[in-house]
C-alpha cells in the first residue's frame, strides 16, 4: 500500500514540475503566439524611448530615439524573438521544425524580464531612485513581461536531429565565418567599454543570447558543422585571432589583457593534457609555468641574471621546455605507484617545493640561482632576429604597440598547443590516456602501457607550460616566487573545470573568463577569488562537465543518462559512416 | 644534548598541533573515503571563532576563565562550518568521480579563506589574538630548556581529546556506528546504521578537534591569519597519511613524528639546507617519500586507497 502511494507522489512530483510553465501558460495559450509577437514589437519600441532621466547612468540612455548600448541589446533580444516567433508559426515554420522555438522563447522571455527588471533597478540605485526611471524603460519591461507569458503559452515541440541536417557546405561555412566575426568583433566592442556596469550588463546579455541558442538546439548544429568543416573552422578562427590587435588600434590597455588571456590558456591547455585527457589531478602545475619563467630569467639579458651564458631566445626556449620536462618526470614519477587523490597532494607537495625552492635560493640559504624573494627583475624586451619586441611598428597605418608583439609571438605559441594537445588527442596516445581515465586496471589488462602514457602526459604538459613560462619572464618583465603560489595552480584548473575538461573551446573560453573579468571589473577584483572558489562549487555540483562539454566526458559524469549515452554511441556511429564515405 | 631536547619539545608541540588537526582528515577519509581538503580552513575557522568571542564578550578580558568560552565560540564556528559543508557541498557528490570532490574541496578551501578576509574585520593582515593568563606569559625553563606555556596547554588538548575521541569511538553506540560504517558502508545501512547520519557526526568531530587546534595555534603564535589554515592543513594531512589514514592512533603518531622530524630538521641538517628556510621542503619531501613508498603509513591505513 504504501509503496503504491510512494510512487504516486513521485509522479505527481513530476507533473508538478512541469506545469510551472504550463500555469501561466494555460489561460493565454489560444492567443499566444500574438502575445509573443506583440512583446517583442513593445520592447523594441520601448528602447527607442528614453530610459533614464540622467545621461550619466549606463553609459547615456536619455535620449529618445537614439538607443544607448543596453537599449541595443533589447532590441537584438527582441529582434531573436520574432525570429523564433515566426519559426514556431509563420514564414520560418520550416527552420522551426530543426529548433525548439518554443523552448527558446520561454528562455529569452524570462532572461529579457530579469534583465529589464535589474537595469530598472540600476538606473534607480545610481541615479537616485526609481523616480528618474523614464517611461522607456517601464514599456520595454512590460514588453518582456509580454513576451514571457506568450512563450508560456506555447507548446513546446520536439525538434528534429540537427545530425540529419544536409545543408549545403557554402551555408556551413557561412555560418561559421558569421560566428567567428561576431566573436572578433563582439570581442572588440566588449573590451571597450569602459563602465564596470555596463559591461557587466553586456557579459550577461551575451550568456542569455547564448543560452537561449542552446536550449534552441543550434549549438548542436553548429558543434556538427564544426565537426565537418574542421579545417575551416580552425583557418577562420586563426584569422580572427591575428587580426584581434587591428581592432584595437595601439591600445596597449586591452592588448595587456589579451597577451595574459594567451599566457594563460597556453598554460591551462597544457594542464588540460594532464587532467582533461589523461584524468591526472596535477596540483602543482603553475610550478613548470615558473620553471620555464626561470630559465628565461636566468638566460636573459638582465643585469639580476645569475648565469652568465646568454644564448638566442629559442634556445632559452628550448631550455625552459626540457628543464620544465624533466621536473614533469620527476613529479610524474610517483604515478607508478600512487594514483587518485594521493598523486594530487603529491603535486601539489611538489608546487610548494618549488615556490619554496626558488624563495630560498639566494645565495644564502643555498646557491645563488633566483635572488631569493626579490627575484629577477629588469628582464629586457624580447628581440628575435633584429625585430625588437620593445618597439612600436606600423603596419597598414595601424599601431601596434609593444604587447601587440608579444601577442603574436603568444598566438604562435597557442596555435603551437593547440595543435599538440587535438593531435594528441586522436592519436593512439590519446586514446590510451582516455582509457587510463575511464578504467586504469582495465587499460592496463588491454595492454595499454599506463606507466608510460602517465609519466609522458606529465612531461608533455609541463614542457609545453615551460615553453610559455619562458615567454612570460620576458613579457612580465620580472619573475618572483609569490607569482607561482598553490592558488595560480588553483585558477588554472578552475579555468579547465569551468570551460570543460578535455576540449580546447573550453579550456579558451574558461581562461578568457577567469582572467577577463577581474581586469574589466574593478569592483569584483576584490571578490575575484571568493567568487571562483564558490564557481568551482557549483561547478561541481551542477554541471561538472563545463561549459563546452566532450560529449565523452559528460557521459563519465552523468554514467545514469541512458539518453545521453545513445546520443554518444549515435554521434560515434555517424562520425565513422563519414570516415569510411 | 639540551639542543637536542629543546628541538624535541618544540617539535611535540607543533607534533600535537598537526595531531589535533590530522584527526579530522583521518576521521572523514575513514569513513567516506575523502580528503576533505577544506579541513585546513576549518581549523582556521576556529581560531577566528575563538577570537570573535573573545572579542565580541570579553574584549579586554584576560582572566583564564575566558578560555573555556573561547573554546567553546571555536567549536561551535567550526563545527557549523563543516556541517554545512558537508550538506550542501559534499552529499550531493556522492558517487560522483572522485575528480568531483577535490576539485569541490579546492573551490571550498578558497572561498573560505576569501570569506574571511573580506568580510572579517582587520582580517586582511595578522591580528593579534588575546593574551590569557595562565597559559600564556613567561615560557617556562627546565634545566636549559624553554618551553611555552601555550606549549603545554596544546600537549594537553592533544591528550585530552585523544582520550575521549578514544573513548567516544570505542564505548558509545555512535562510535560503534562510525566503525561499522567505515568497516562497510552497506552492510552498515542495513544494519539499521544512518549512514549519512554518521558522516555529519565524523566532519564534526574533526572540526570540533580542529578548532581546539585553532585557539593553540593563537596562543602559541599570538596571531591569527586567513592564510593560516593552508600550509598547517597540507602539513596535518602529511601526518595522518604518515600515520595511516583512517587510523586515529596512526593520524596522532603520525603528527608527533611529523612535528619532531620537521623541528630535527630545522636543527641538525647542517649546510645551506638545513635552517627554518628549508623546514616546510623537508616536511613536503617527507610526504611524498611516505605517500610513494609507504603509502599505507606507520601504523597501517584502515583504508585501502581505492582509486
Amino acid at each position: 500500500m504504501s509503496t503504491s502511494t510512494d510512487i504516486d507522489t513521485g509522479y505527481a512530483d513530476e507533473a508538478d514540475q512541469v506545469s510551472i510553465w504550463d500555469r501561466i501558460g494555460r489561460p493565454v495559450a489560444p492567443f499566444a503566439w500574438p502575445l509573443v509577437l506583440g512583446g517583442a514589437v513593445i520592447l523594441a519600441a520601448g528602447c527607442f524611448l528614453s530610459w533614464s532621466y540622467t545621461s550619466d547612468v549606463l553609459g547615456n540612455l536619455s535620449i529618445d530615439f537614439y538607443p544607448g548600448a543596453i537599449q541595443n541589446l533589447m532590441i537584438i533580444a527582441a529582434i531573436l524573438a520574432v525570429l523564433f516567433a515566426l519559426m514556431y508559426r509563420g514564414p520560418l515554420s520550416r527552420l522551426g521544425e530543426w529548433l525548439a522555438s518554443a523552448t527558446a522563447l520561454r528562455t529569452l522571455g524570462l532572461g529579457s524580464t530579469v534583465f529589464m527588471a535589474l537595469v530598472i533597478a540600476l538606473i534607480g540605485l545610481q541615479s537616485g531612485g526609481l523616480i528618474n526611471v523614464m517611461p522607456g524603460a517601464w514599456v520595454s519591461l512590460v514588453g518582456a513581461v509580454l513576451l514571457l507569458v506568450g512563450a508560456a503559452g506555447l507548446t513546446p515541440r520536439a525538434s528534429r536531429d540537427p545530425l540529419h541536417a544536409h545543408l549545403p557546405a557554402w551555408l556551413d561555412i557561412l555560418t561559421i565565418v558569421v560566428l567567428l566575426a561576431t566573436v572578433l568583433f563582439g570581442a572588440a566592442y566588449v573590451l571597450d567599454i569602459e563602465d564596470g556596469t555596463v559591461f557587466s550588463l553586456v557579459v550577461l546579455f551575451t550568456g542569455l543570447v547564448a543560452y537561449t541558442l542552446t536550449r534552441a538546439g543550434f549549438f548542436t548544429w553548429v558543434g556538427i558543422v564544426a565537426q565537418t568543416h574542421r579545417r575551416v573552422l580552425m583557418l577562420g578562427a586563426v584569422a580572427v585571432a591575428f587580426l584581434f590587435p587591428f581592432t584595437q588600434d595601439g591600445s596597449d590597455a586591452n592588448m595587456s589583457i589579451a597577451t595574459q588571456v594567451l599566457i594563460f590558456a597556453s598554460t591551462a591547455l597544457g594542464l588540460n593534457i594532464v587532467v582533461g585527457l589523461a584524468g591526472l589531478l596535477d596540483l602543482g602545475y603553475i610550478a613548470f609555468l615558473g620553471a620555464g619563467a626561470y630559465i628565461g630569467a636566468m638566460f636573459s639579458h638582465s643585469a639580476f641574471a645569475t648565469i652568465g651564458w646568454k644564448p638566442n631566445f629559442l634556445v632559452v626556449v628550448v631550455i625552459g621546455a626540457l628543464v620544465s620536462a624533466t621536473l614533469g618526470l620527476i613529479i610524474g614519477s610517483p604515478t607508478l605507484r600512487v594514483s587518485g587523490d594521493y598523486l594530487a597532494i603529491v603535486t601539489l607537495a611538489f608546487g610548494e617545493i618549488f615556490r619554496l625552492a626558488m624563495g630560498n635560493l639566494d645565495g644564502q640559504d643555498g646557491p645563488k640561482l633566483t635572488n631569493g624573494p626579490n627575484g629577477i627583475p629588469a628582464i629586457p624586451d624580447l628581440e628575435i632576429g633584429g625585430f625588437s619586441f620593445g618597439e612600436t611598428h606600423e603596419v597598414l597605418g595601424i599601431t601596434l604597440g609593444r604587447f601587440a608583439n608579444y601577442y603574436f609571438l603568444l598566438l604562435l605559441l597557442a596555435a603551437f598547443i593547440i595543435t599538440v594537445f587535438t593531435r594528441l588527442n586522436d592519436s593512439r596516445i590519446g586514446r590510451g590516456w582516455i582509457a587510463i581515465r575511464e578504467d586504469e586496471k582495465a587499460a592496463e589488462a588491454m595492454g595499454v602501457n599506463t606507466f608510460g602514457l602517465k609519466l609522458f602526459a606529465f612531461a608533455g604538459g609541463a614542457f609545453l607550460a615551460g615553453m610559455a613560462g619562458t615567454i612570460k619572464a620576458h613579457h612580465d618583465v620580472s619573475v618572483t616566487p609569490d607569482q607561482y603560489i598553490f592558488l595560480e595552480s588553483a585558477f588554472l584548473l578552475a579555468a579547465v573545470v569551468l570551460g570543460g575538461m578535455g576540449t580546447v573551446a573550453g579550456v579558451l573560453i574558461g581562461a578568457t573568463i577567469l582572467k577577463l573579468m577581474p581586469e574589466k571589473l574593478r569592483f569584483v577584483a576584490d571578490y575575484r577569488l571568493l567568487i571562483f572558489g564558490l564557481l568551482l562549487v557549483l561547478m561541481m555540483r551542477f554541471r561538472p562537465e563545463g561549459i563546452v562539454a566532450s560529449k565523452r566526458r559528460q557521459l563519465e559524469f552523468h554514467e545514469e543518462d541512458e539518453e545521453l549515452a545513445d546520443r554518444v554511441e549515435e554521434v560515434h556511429l555517424v562520425e565513422e559512416q563519414e570516415a569510411k564515405a | 644534548m639540551t639542543d637536542l631536547l629543546q628541538q624535541l619539545v618544540n617539535g611535540l608541540t607543533l607534533g600535537s598541533l598537526y595531531a589535533l588537526i590530522a584527526v579530522g582528515y583521518t576521521v572523514v577519509y575513514g569513513i567516506v573515503q575523502l580528503i576533505n581538503f577544506a579541513h585546513g580552513e576549518v581549523f582556521m575557522i576556529g581560531a577566528f571563532g575563538a577570537l570573535a568571542t573573545w572579542t565580541v564578550l570579553f574584549q579586554g578580558t584576560t582572566a583564564l576563565w575566558v578560555l573555556p568560552v573561547m573554546i567553546l565560540g571555536a567549536v561551535v564556528a567550526s563545527v557549523t562550518t563543516a556541517v554545512i559543508m558537508e550538506r550542501i557541498a559534499y552529499r550531493p557528490l556522492r558517487g560522483a568521480p572522485r575528480l568531483a570532490p577535490l576539485i569541490t574541496a579546492i573551490g571550498i578551501s578558497v572561498a573560505l579563506q576569501e570569506a574571511v578576509r573580506l568580510f572579517y574585520p582587520g582580517a586582511k593582515s595578522k591580528i593579534p589574538f588575546p593574551r590569557i593568563d595562565v597559559v600564556t606569559g613567561p615560557a617556562l625553563s627546565f634545566g636549559g630548556v624553554t618551553v611555552q606555556r601555550a606549549a603545554v596547554f596544546t600537549v594537553g588538548a592533544l591528550l585530552m581529546s585523544a582520550a575521549l575521541l578514544w573513548w567516544f569511538v570505542n564505548h558509545t553506540r555512535t562510535g560503534h556506528g562510525m566503525q561499522a560504517v567505515s568497516e562497510d558502508k552497506d552492510t552498515a545501512r542495513l544494519m539499521g546504521v544512518n549512514v549519512d547520519r554518521i558522516i555529519v557526526i565524523a566532519f564534526a568531530l574533526g572540526a570540533f578537534l580542529a578548532a581546539i587546534a585553532g585557539v593553540a595555534q593563537g596562543l602559541l603564535n599570538a596571531n591569527v591569519d586567513f592564510r593560516m589554515g593552508f600550509l598547517a592543513g597540507l602539513k596535518a594531512f602529511t601526518a595522518a597519511v604518515l600515520g595511516g589514514i583512517g587510523n586515529i592512533q596512526g593520524a596522532v603518531v603520525g603528527g608527533l613524528v611529523l612535528g619532531v622530524a620537521e623541528a630535527l630538521a630545522v636543527g641538525f641538517i647542517p649546510g645551506q639546507f638545513g635552517g627554518s628556510a628549508w623546514k616546510d621542503v623537508w616536511a613536503f619531501v617527507l610526504l611524498i617519500v611516505v605517500l610513494v613508498f609507504r603509502p599505507q603509513g606507520i601504523l597501517g591505513a584502515r583504508v585501502v586507497d581505492r582509486a
